[in-house]
């Protein structure tokens, strides 16, 4: 059969000459926020009580700014909140508010203490769906704690609430007969200052606006899902072919297909790029090799322990890709990298092909430029283009939702199966408790901070990204609207020219399922999906 | 080459399915012109006869070949362009979107927008790029709002089932092309160019990976050290030989032969071109030797004697008595023996060499019997296979009458039944004193440098 109509290319081949086309540069510098020190200098002795006692100092100052200015002279009958030190100082039917760090006892989280009195703490507790039970929501008991002491809160309220182990509140209410603190309203640390844009590289290079004219895109894309078999990869291939011009859209002014592609400045994978069940696969055939006789030590990759095709593919992949545009790339939790956040960068020497964009190995103290082809761990945060990034894997958002019954408020059609929403929620409720992975000591394995938090959110992004989520979603969140309830907007308008916080919430689909890839401008932080994916046609129906 | 040639050979003779990615590769032209000439392949219908002019040749070719043939010629495009809803998206409500949140340009296309009452949810614009197969063309194109491109991906002779199989076209591409470096051929192909790239140039090379994974990226630099750890072993073996050439000069300091005193440290030589000063007379037998053993048994033997010949030289240079004569007759022997024992197990020796020092720390006391925990083998050769027993140190991890977990080594004797090397070609000359006998007791090459 002939198509009819004429696309651009069904005409018959032509001597003309076809322009180059280049593609936009990438304006980035990436933030070492999350880089663990390396080596000897890596320690997982310490205690993970620091953590919280580092988190709670970080935010409690931010937290009770907020709730002063709505608490303050607030009254309820006569009687006055006042504001209260520490945990252990509320005094019984005394109206106060207080701050600490939320502590979330649920059934089925969990628990290293049942693991040890049950001794199959050999073994990883299997992944669970959701902690809570929703059958005996009393088994949920929600305490707020600082290094003082632990209450328990009650109240309807909190059934209004979403909240996390690990979020940092103040708490406005009174102790009840039982002990319990009885809470009428709480307050977050609502969304971190956020820097104007090209801030950091205005301040490094001197370089700004006038830098990048053009406007450009960003693409995202995560959870490729390379197992190294031949039938995950079309859709890879037609996004190989997109992202270096072969196939696209053509414009209106001119008809090269790359001309859509060219704006692309830079590809972020977030997370997830190789399949999970190879991962198992790979794991469970190394047991399996562990329980047969030592056969005589093999040095080097054993082909029959470890499937090396995933990350071949994902070498060959980024290799291809490399050469037109600048990749930066995050682990992910089926990734080859460190399990506990935050992961660190996927060694380069697993990508023998693409390594030799990295950036040198670092030499001595003196910093090197990040890399054409940028591994860098997983929380990540940067500016590209200008805009703070902030983005995660996922397993921040999955584990928070472990967390909360949305089922409740939404009451709609669309629970379970389609949870987006809640994950946009939970997102959102991330940037305003200024905390990136709250549950990260509880039920999130991480690494032992001592001196800082890493998971705060000092500045807000504007762009604060998920990867691996189950479906496409994009909303703005504006930092005003919680904040009106005072009129007390002293806050925003003393930071110079820092207008409202904006921040633009974007969950990245996993390409395995989905095929998509999701581009944002660079200049409006608008979003566009594209869609990769084969036809099923009457072949596949036979 | 001439893309009729190609494409007749491989679609028709061949019946490969070919990408306009491979096509573009293989005749190195920009990716746009190889979609035009697939295109052209399968246009059936003549009603672009008056464009044809220029590529008659290649027209009218297919036109014959499709009407002796109809159907001969199968292909797969690729559609482009703003998808309609997505299957799963159900109505849309345009109510509560934010209006300075619209991206909205062209696209009619609104998700289901969940109206979320403290964030702004919005639409965006969904585009696709879709593979689809001839024969599905149409209704791939109903599922688009507006289309953008249609162009050929794939032709190929049969209709294909799977279209997964056109991912193994892209990776032979990629496999065959390997070295032509995207970097500068990039332009050719139509590939958009980024002139910031920053490749390092002074990279190591890949490792030598199976032609699957083929470093395309670093061409340049591959040619040289492809093998960067061959490469000295090769070095040494032709030096052992010349060593070995020449048995008995080798001790009166010629300079052709490496001997140690000059530069210990910096030269390599070969285990037995140590033993020549000592023992002159294993020499003659070893001397007309094949020029070129085994590669494997080269690397034993080398690796083997490299660190080895560092700390002997010295010592055996001042005082070789005839004591000392004596052991050394005996340990090269049982050196060589075990080595030529295991010498399958060559992917051992990179790691024995790194012990082997503090294991041997003069060579006085040498006398290799095995120490207290090293691991005894008993070994039979039937019908080209080795059987045997052998002793093996095994961690067990058992909880203790108090709860702790207790790990041990423990020796446990296993069996195992390995192919047979097949008897290198020096092998009768070596083992003319000794006889190839296994040796109880003896132990391989492996026990010999293991673990302790």
């Amino acid at each position: 059969m002939t198509p009819s109509e004429d696309f651009g290319f069904l005409r018959p081949p032509s001597n003309e000459e076809y322009e180059e086309t280049f593609r936009n540069p990438s304006n980035y510098s990436p933030l070492s926020t999350f880089k663990l020190p390396s080596g000897s200098d890596r320690h997982y002795k310490q205690q993970y009580g620091d953590m919280y006692f580092l988190r709670l100092a970080g935010l409690k100052p931010a937290v009770e700014k907020i709730a002063a200015e709505a608490w303050d002279g607030f009254s309820i009958a006569g009687e006055r909140a006042s504001y209260v030190h520490r945990v252990l100082d509320v005094r019984q039917g005394e109206l106060c508010w207080v701050t600490g760090t939320v502590y979330m006892d649920l059934p089925l989280k969990p628990n290293i203490l049942d693991d040890l009195t049950k001794e199959n703490f050999t073994n990883a507790p299997p992944p669970r769906p959701t902690y809570i039970d929703p059958s005996n929501p009393n088994l949920t008991q929600i305490t707020l704690e600082d290094a003082s002491g632990r209450v328990r809160l009650s109240g309807n309220f909190l059934s209004s609430v979403h909240l996390t182990t690990g979020t940092v509140i103040a708490a406005l209410g009174t102790e009840n007969a039982d002990g319990n603190f009885e809470v009428i309203d709480i307050k977050v640390p609502e969304l971190a200052p956020q820097p104007r844009r090209w801030e950091k590289s205005e301040a490094t290079k001197g370089t700004g606006k006038e830098a990048v004219k053009q406007s450009g895109k960003i693409a995202f894309v995560s959870g490729l899902g390379i197992t190294g078999t031949s039938s995950d990869t079309l859709a890879l291939e037609l996004l190989t072919d997109y992202l270096l011009g072969y196939t696209g859209f053509s414009g209106n002014e001119d008809n090269s297909p790359s001309s859509g592609a060219s704006k692309i400045t830079r590809l972020i994978i977030a997370g997830d790029s190789l399949g999970a069940s190879v991962i198992t696969d790979a794991a469970s055939a190394t047991d399996s090799a562990g329980k047969k006789k030592p056969v005589p030590k093999k040095y080097g990759y054993d082909a029959s322990a470890y499937n090396a095709s995933p990350i071949t593919q994902l070498d060959n992949f980024l290799a291809e890709i490399l050469p037109s545009i600048p990749v930066t790339l995050m682990p992910g939790q089926s990734d080859p990298a460190n399990f506990s956040l935050p992961q660190q960068a996927i060694h380069r020497a697993m990508f023998p092909q693409s390594r030799a964009f990295c950036a040198p190995p670092p030499t001595g103290e003196e910093k090197s430029e990040p890399g054409w082809f940028d591994n860098v761990t997983n929380p990540w945060e940067g500016e590209v283009e200008g805009w703070r990034l902030w983005g995660c894997s996922g397993q921040n958002v999955d584990d928070v939702l472990r967390y909360l019954d949305f089922s409740g408020d939404d009451g709609d059609a669309h629970k379970g199966s389609d949870d987006s929403r809640a994950r946009m929620q939970v997102m959102e409720a991330m940037l305003r408790w200024r905390i990136g992975v709250p549950t990260a000591p509880d039920t999130i394995w991480s690494y032992p901070f001592q001196e800082t938090d890493p998971f705060i959110i000092e500045s807000c992004p504007h762009l604060f990204f998920t990867g691996n989520q189950p479906s496409f979603k994009t909303a703005v969140i504006d930092g005003d609207i919680s904040l009106r309830l005072d009129g007390g907007d002293t806050e925003m308008t003393d930071s110079d020219e820092t207008s409202i916080p904006r921040v633009r919430l974007l969950s990245i689909p996993r390409f395995k399922d989905t095929g998509e890839l999701i581009l944002v401008d660079s200049e409006t932080l608008e979003v566009e999906v594209i869609r990769f994916g084969v036809f099923a046609g009457q072949e596949e129906k036979k | 080459m001439d893309p009729k040639l190609f494409l007749a050979e491989n679609v028709l003779n061949e019946r490969r399915p070919i990408t306009y990615r491979s096509l573009s590769r293989a005749l190195k032209v920009h990716a746009n012109r190889a979609k035009q000439y697939a295109l052209y392949i399968i246009l059936l219908g003549g009603e672009d006869l008056g464009l044809i002019c220029s590529y008659r040749l290649l027209y009218e070719f297919h036109r014959n070949e499709n009407t002796k043939n109809p159907g001969s010629v199968h292909a797969t495009y690729v559609i482009t362009g703003l998808q309609s809803s997505p299957s799963t998206s159900t109505a849309a409500t345009n109510g509560n979107v934010k209006d300075e949140d619209e991206v909205m340009q062209s696209s009619p296309y609104l998700p289901s927008s969940i109206p979320n009452q403290d964030s702004a949810s919005e639409p965006a614009r969904f585009m696709a790029v879709m593979l689809a197969r001839e024969e599905d063309l149409d209704e791939a194109k109903s599922t688009f709002h507006s289309i953008s491109t249609i162009h050929v991906y794939s032709i190929q002779s049969t209709i294909l089932q799977d279209l997964n199989v056109l991912v193994d076209v892209a990776r032979e591409v990629a496999t065959t092309h390997a070295q032509d470096d995207p970097l500068e051929c990039g332009k050719q192909w139509g590939m958009i160019q980024n002139r910031n790239v920053k490749r390092r140039t002074g990279a190591r090379p890949p490792p030598p990976a199976p032609s699957k994974t083929e470093p395309k990226a670093a061409p340049k630099v591959k040619p040289e050290p492809t093998i960067p750890a061959k490469r000295p072993l090769q070095k040494e073996s032709s030096i052992k030989e010349e060593s070995k050439a020449q048995p008995s000069s080798a001790n009166d300091s010629d300079a052709s032969s490496k001997s140690a005193k000059p530069a210990p440290k910096h030269e390599k030589g070969s285990l037995f071109s140590s033993f020549a000063k000592a023992k002159p007379k294993a020499k003659t037998t070893k001397a007309p030797e094949p020029v070129a053993p085994p590669p494997g048994e080269d690397m034993v033997l080398d690796d083997a004697s490299e660190e080895e010949q560092e700390e002997l030289f010295p010592n055996s240079g001042e005082k070789s008595t005839s004591e000392m004569r004596e052991r050394k007759k005996e340990r090269e022997e049982k050196l060589k023996q075990m080595m030529e024992d295991d010498d399958a197990d060559d992917e051992e020796m990179p790691d024995a060499d790194e012990e082997e020092p503090a294991r041997e720390p003069t060579p006085v006391e040498q006398p290799p019997p095995p120490k207290p925990t090293e691991l005894k083998e008993e070994v039979t050769v039937q019908g080209g296979r080795r059987r045997g027993k052998r002793q093996v140190m095994k961690k067990r991890t058992m909880k203790d009458e108090e709860g702790f977990l207790v790990t041990r080594e423990e020796a446990t004797w296993e069996s195992f039944s390995e192919d047979e090397p097949a008897p290198p070609k020096k092998k009768p000359a070596v083992n003319v004193p000794k006889g190839k006998g296994p040796k109880p007791g003896q132990g391989n090459i492996m026990s010999f440098f293991g673990k302790k």
